[in-house]
């Protein structure tokens, strides 16, 4: 068990560094420095300014500063905005993402696992048509579009929902809904497929035969088998609701991680993307991590080795 | 065969053993096979006829519009396919635009540019414009916006006409939304094909090479998989882009350059079995070269999971152009792609959803399409991989 999450942090610290060094090439090869700007700076200023954020060195040495930053958790400076740090955005925007996706988190698993649950025991009856139908168009429209017809509907024609910011609990269930409605589609079907074989098994047979209620034989000896699938795509959902937030933030002009990567894509602050992409990455990967462990310590038949 | 009467029921039969060991039916080959099982699974043939159907409206569609995707009409911004009109004093009908101006349409719905201002009556909220002589005025005081009789007061007739110019309405910049949806929907069928391209053959070649030559060579390429499908690619999808710039070409190299772990893992897969058959065996004792035995030997024989795979990629290629299109790092204008077209019509979405509205159905209409087409293929080729 240690041996294996020893070699999964190791694998994860190659991985990070692999991150680092990709990102750090492609934003130092992106043409032109971070400040160069047609309105034109004079060449004393532009190399002061060099100067001050330490480009003039060759790039092995700047790669090496910034990897000696990262370890004692210093981003870098933002290059738009000047007296701000990469580290000020995370610290504003990080809190609200995650209350976020959490919110969606939970929305995701409270409602994909009881909608695959119902759809495989009333298996081709109108229930499990119908649920799977909305889930096969939940995995087909993207999360935008789900966004705008909502705020159309909610908050333009019904004018029941904000369509903006994060003050209230009415604020939350537009993008909530937004940016799950694929992961519960995708959930939905996997419980429901896995929940489906499960039944068909033997040991389920034998808790049948010895008297038990369906309602337990569903709860305690089918679905803790049926769940495994769904836990080995937790790790990968959180990464796709995480993603999936860049476009949902922007819709709901939530001040979130995503916003501030958004705009500082369309703004080309290089730090800035370059800060946040690594503290992304390595929170998903932490997060996938963590998942990994968690589906190991439930489902004693897995290898640790593996 | 004799027929069998009360006469003869005791007379042996003749000898049988030709007849007994004839194959009746018409041996199908292995592509028929495939496609007798494809056939019948209604969901993968619809899926089928709606991707023709899409790529004819986005290849031949463009021939017949009277628009170019660029063309911009600035009188005619906004208009939606279904237009709310008003009776003009002087015949024909008179359509409020999102900006407050007036449009006349004629009755078969065609738009004929719009009214002159004449003045602006403050006190009455109104707006007064020359149609054709007689004034009218917009009436903007009230909830919903009317044209009416500025000295009676009296609201023309209304009545919802079909936009008989521009078939689904027009943008934000007066650029008809039909025309834009068929090069929409070329550019973005184009990327997602291309993009799946390059990573079939990024894949194919990693996949192959690793299972092939096993071993050392074999971990250390999987293990770059591994750490490569525990980076999240779309981060760098927009990081390429940053790089290459915005543009076709940016797009078609960021995501083909990225998403080929899933391909490189299946051929690799299937590999590594094939590499135990005997028809690999019999390759290696004629002399073969690893070369020949991958590309000309294996490389077909895993071809039925490798298509599988590249149907289900390219719905989520068309997914991610959407979502960069969207995020406005994607095509640079007036390029259109569907993701970009959402993105425009965002802003607008309160006045005009109609502009949001196609570009949406049709990248719903898209994933659907190959969706079923992928599941089908999926059952078709390999049914024991059927859940």
């Amino acid at each position: 068990m240690l041996k294996f999450i020893a070699k999964r942090i190791g694998t994860m610290l190659v991985a990070m560094f692999m991150i680092i060094l990709l990102t750090f090439t492609l934003m130092h090869a992106i043409p032109g420095g971070p400040f160069t700007n047609p309105k034109g700076m004079s060449e004393e200023v532009l190399a002061a300014m060099e100067a001050k954020y330490g480009l003039d060195q060759p790039m092995p040495v700047q790669f090496v500063n910034y990897l000696g930053n990262l370890l004692h958790g210093d981003l870098g400076p933002s290059y738009k905005y000047t007296g701000k740090t990469v580290n000020d955005f995370i610290a504003t925007g990080a809190p609200v993402s995650a209350k976020l996706g959490l919110v969606t988190l939970i929305f995701v698993l409270l409602t994909s696992i009881p909608m695959g649950i119902l759809a495989a025991l009333k298996n081709n009856r109108w229930q499990d048509m119908l649920l799977m139908a909305v889930a096969t168009i939940g995995v087909t429209i993207p999360s935008f579009v789900i966004a705008s017809v909502l705020i159309y509907a909610f908050a333009f024609k019904l004018n029941v929902l904000p369509t903006f910011g994060l003050d209230s609990w009415k604020s939350y269930i537009l993008p909530v809904v937004a940016m799950g409605g694929y992961s519960v589609s995708y959930l939905a079907r996997l419980m429901r497929s896995s929940l489906l074989e499960v039944m068909g098994q033997d040991y389920i047979r034998t808790a049948r035969a010895k008297g038990l209620t369906e309602f337990a034989v569903v709860t305690k000896h089918a679905l803790r088998n049926a769940m495994i699938p769904v836990i080995t795509v937790l790790g990968p959902t959180v990464a796709g609701l995480l993603t999936g937030s860049f476009v949902i933030e922007k819709i709901f002009a939530i001040p979130g991680i995503g916003y501030y990567f958004v705009n500082s894509v369309t703004q080309r602050d290089y730090t800035t993307i370059m800060g946040v992409t690594v503290f992304f990455a390595a929170f998903l990967m932490a997060m996938v991590l963590l998942v990994d462990v968690f589906y190991c310590l439930i489902d004693p038949r897995i290898q640790f080795d593996a | 065969m004799a027929e069998i009467t009360a006469q003869n029921k005791w007379e042996p039969l003749a000898a049988q053993t030709a007849d007994r060991e004839k194959i009746w039916s018409k041996s199908r080959t292995f592509a028929g096979d495939v496609w007798f099982r494809f056939r019948h699974k209604p969901t993968a043939i619809a899926g089928f006829i709606l991707i023709l159907v899409l790529a004819l409206f986005a290849l031949v569609g463009p021939f017949f519009t009277a628009f170019d995707y660029a063309q911009q009409n600035l009188e005619v911004v906004n208009i939606p396919p279904i237009m709310k009109v008003y009776q003009a004093p002087d015949g024909g009908y008179l359509y409020i635009t999102t900006a407050l101006k007036l449009v006349r349409v004629d009755e078969h719905g065609k738009l004929q540019g719009q009214l002159k201002r004449v003045r602006e009556e403050d006190a009455k909220s109104m707006t007064i414009y020359d149609a054709g002589g007689t004034e009218v005025a917009l009436y903007y005081g009230g909830s919903t916006y009317v044209v009416a009789d500025e000295a009676t007061g009296n609201i023309y007739p209304s009545r919802f006409i079909r936009n008989g110019s521009y078939l689904l309405g027009t943008d934000s910049l007066g650029r008809d939304v039909l025309t834009r949806l068929m090069y929409g929907t070329r550019i973005s069928l184009m990327v997602a094909l291309m993009a799946t391209l390059v990573n079939m053959l990024i894949g194919i070649l990693y996949g192959g090479i690793a299972g092939y030559a096993g071993g050392a060579v074999d971990t250390v390429m999987m293990r770059i998989v591994d750490i490569i499908s525990t980076i999240p690619l779309t981060l760098y999808v927009i990081l390429i882009m940053q790089v290459l710039g915005s543009g076709l070409q940016s797009i078609v190299v960021a995501l083909g350059s990225v998403y080929w772990v899933d391909m490189a893992r299946v051929v690799r897969g299937q590999i590594l079995s094939l590499k135990q058959q005997e028809f690999v065996l019999a390759a290696k004792t004629i002399g073969s070269s690893p070369k020949t035995i991958l590309l000309e030997h294996m490389i077909p024989n895993a071809l039925g999971s490798i298509l599988v795979t590249m149907t289900m990629l390219i719905p989520s290629a068309i997914f991610m152009e959407a979502f960069l299109g969207y995020l406005g790092i994607g095509l640079q204008p007036p390029l259109a792609s569907l993701g970009t077209m959402c993105n425009d019509a965002s802003a607008n979405l309160r006045t005009s959803p109609h502009e949001l509205l196609f570009p949406a159905l049709m990248i719903c209409a898209i994933m659907f399409a190959f969706n079923f087409v992928g599941d089908g293929l999926r059952d078709a080729l390999d049914p024991k991989l059927k859940k």
